[in-house]
């Protein structure tokens, strides 16, 4: 700070103490100021997304974000697996092979793999009881298999069509998949019933739809 | 005047607003990170990288890789493909529209654009108007599928096919992003590169790879052998010049195969929500378990 002029004694004498004066803050500072946290406002409004740790740059929004979503196309298998490995591999087998009087083989059978998906869908939907011929083989189950899937409460059409569809394409089945359009109109079609389906009553059903 | 205080107050709202900026809400975005799933397969992602693979970090670590290779890779946009899979059951109709949708064709050109499917028929479009020449193309059962193309420098370098996001580093410590591109980025070397003889070669003399490449040699990482019995399989196959003299191999130490593994397991291409990207679907084979 320079002296103050106004102080007694001359420049380099012990009375000319240095000291600090007040002076304004000029005006067109604060208005820099303000034009600052207005531009990091907008620039915080538009590029932030609110802080949300799913968004990236060159995104804004998680809603742009969902739009790139590319969509599955047909049947989600590795969905159909899950339900298979929670539901259905306790009686049939993580390998799909099946279980000595508890349940009849799903890999290669003839049942899960038919051109049709009439009557497979069928099972799930409203169990299973008695003797059936798989892949030449005879078996007899006579307590059966519990209907699974008798409501859309208990498994829904998607994940009823995902779990067949997996069962269609693993293990070397080579099947076309089940839509969950298809589930849907032979739900509408059985209504109400609880009753077990026989292998008699299935054969007499068309295969395809 | 007694400025104590004041600098007191201005130091402590300076390192407490870095604090909060760059150590809590990092930790607040990020510090609960878990495991996602892949969009649309739905498969786990990211997995823990191989034990070895796991080991050679602490050698690119050791050897501080960092210092000229980064792992980031970044995105600017992203850009659409529309490619038509499956011509469907009624070609003529399809025709007048791929006339319409791409109008530098001509008729003689869509008639063999149908052969040999599947093809882009719009490329680096934005996604409303892949949207809507997907939506055209939807004629007599064809079938046209947007693809998600990320675009930006590093990515036109082939260093990526999308953006590394926080869930790409979830089981390193420490994440070695790196800050300087000496040599060039390795967030998914694993899938550019995907040969293992190639890296070990290219550890022990960079120029037989790469030409001019200013990568120091890490012979350090080998071990010159004398041939006891047979020629280890390990052992590298070098030109006349490079090879040692007869009786003698060069093999890599175990640390060289942990480099190898770890770098070998840098990928960063696997579709995710935060990080869009469509990769070519898999033959429907793989869909199912293989039969025991």
């Amino acid at each position: 700070m320079n002296p103050d002029p106004n102080e007694p004694g001359s420049p380099g004498s012990e009375a000319a103490e240095p000291k600090a004066a007040r002076a304004s803050v000029p005006v067109w500072l604060f208005v820099l100021f303000f034009l600052l946290l207005y531009w990091g406002m907008i620039y915080f409004d538009q590029r932030s997304a609110w802080a949300d740790p799913q968004v990236y740059i060159p995104y804004h929004s998680a809603a742009e974000l969902a739009v790139y979503q590319s969509r599955l196309e047909g049947p989600d298998i590795s969905r159909g697996q899950l339900v298979f490995d929670r539901t259905c591999a306790l009686c049939h087998g993580p390998d799909g092979r099946g279980k000595p009087g508890q349940a009849p083989p799903l890999a290669g059978s003839d049942w899960a793999s038919a051109a049709g998906v009439n009557r497979l869908v069928r099972i799930p939907i409203l169990g299973f009881t008695g003797p059936i011929q798989v892949n030449g083989q005879q078996y007899d189950f006579p307590t059966g298999m519990t209907p699974i899937a008798a409501t859309r409460e208990l498994m829904s059409d998607e994940d009823l069509a995902n779990v067949l569809s997996f069962v269609r394409q693993a293990w070397g089945n080579k099947a076309s998949p089940v839509t969950p359009e298809q589930v849907k109109i032979i739900r509408d079609r059985i209504g109400n019933r609880s009753t077990q389906l026989t292998a008699e009553e299935l054969k007499g059903l068309p295969e395809n739809m | 005047m007694n400025y104590g205080p004041l600098l007191f107050l201005a130091a402590f709202f300076a390192l407490a607003g870095s604090w909060f900026g760059f150590v809590l809400t990092p930790q607040v975005q990020l510090g609960q990170l878990q495991q996602t799933n892949t969009v649309p397969a739905g498969a786990t992602y990211p997995v823990a990288r191989p034990g070895l693979g796991h080991q050679g970090l602490e050698v690119y670590r050791a050897n501080g890789c960092a210092s000229c290779h980064s792992q980031q890779v970044g995105q600017t946009g992203t850009v659409c493909d529309v490619v038509l899979t499956d011509a469907g059951t009624n070609p003529p109709a399809l025709i007048q529209t791929l006339l319409q949708v791409r109008p530098g064709l001509s008729e003689a050109e869509a008639k063999t654009f149908l052969g040999g499917l599947p093809k882009p028929v719009l490329e680096r479009v934005t996604k409303e108007a892949a949207d809507a020449a997907t939506k055209a193309l939807t004629v007599g059962g064809a079938k046209p599928q947007v693809w998600i193309v990320p675009t930006g420098p590093d990515i036109a370098r082939g260093w990526g096919k999308r953006r590394t996001v926080a869930e790409d580093f979830l089981f390193d410590y420490p994440v070695m992003l790196g800050s300087q591109r000496i040599g060039p980025d390795l967030a998914d070397v694993g899938a550019r590169l995907p040969d293992a003889n190639w890296h070990l070669r290219h550890l022990y003399a960079p120029r037989l790879e790469v030409k001019d490449s200013t990568m120091p040699p890490y012979r350090f990482l080998f071990e010159k052998r004398r041939i006891e019995r047979a020629r280890s399989p390990d052992a590298l196959p070098l030109p006349a010049r490079l090879a040692p003299e007869a009786g003698y191999e060069i093999v890599p130490t175990p640390k060289a195969k942990a480099l190898v593994a770890y770098v070998m397991s840098l990928r960063a291409d696997a579709p995710l929500f935060v990080a869009p990207l469509t990769v070519a679907a898999p033959p429907p084979e793989t869909n199912a378990v293989p039969a025991k």
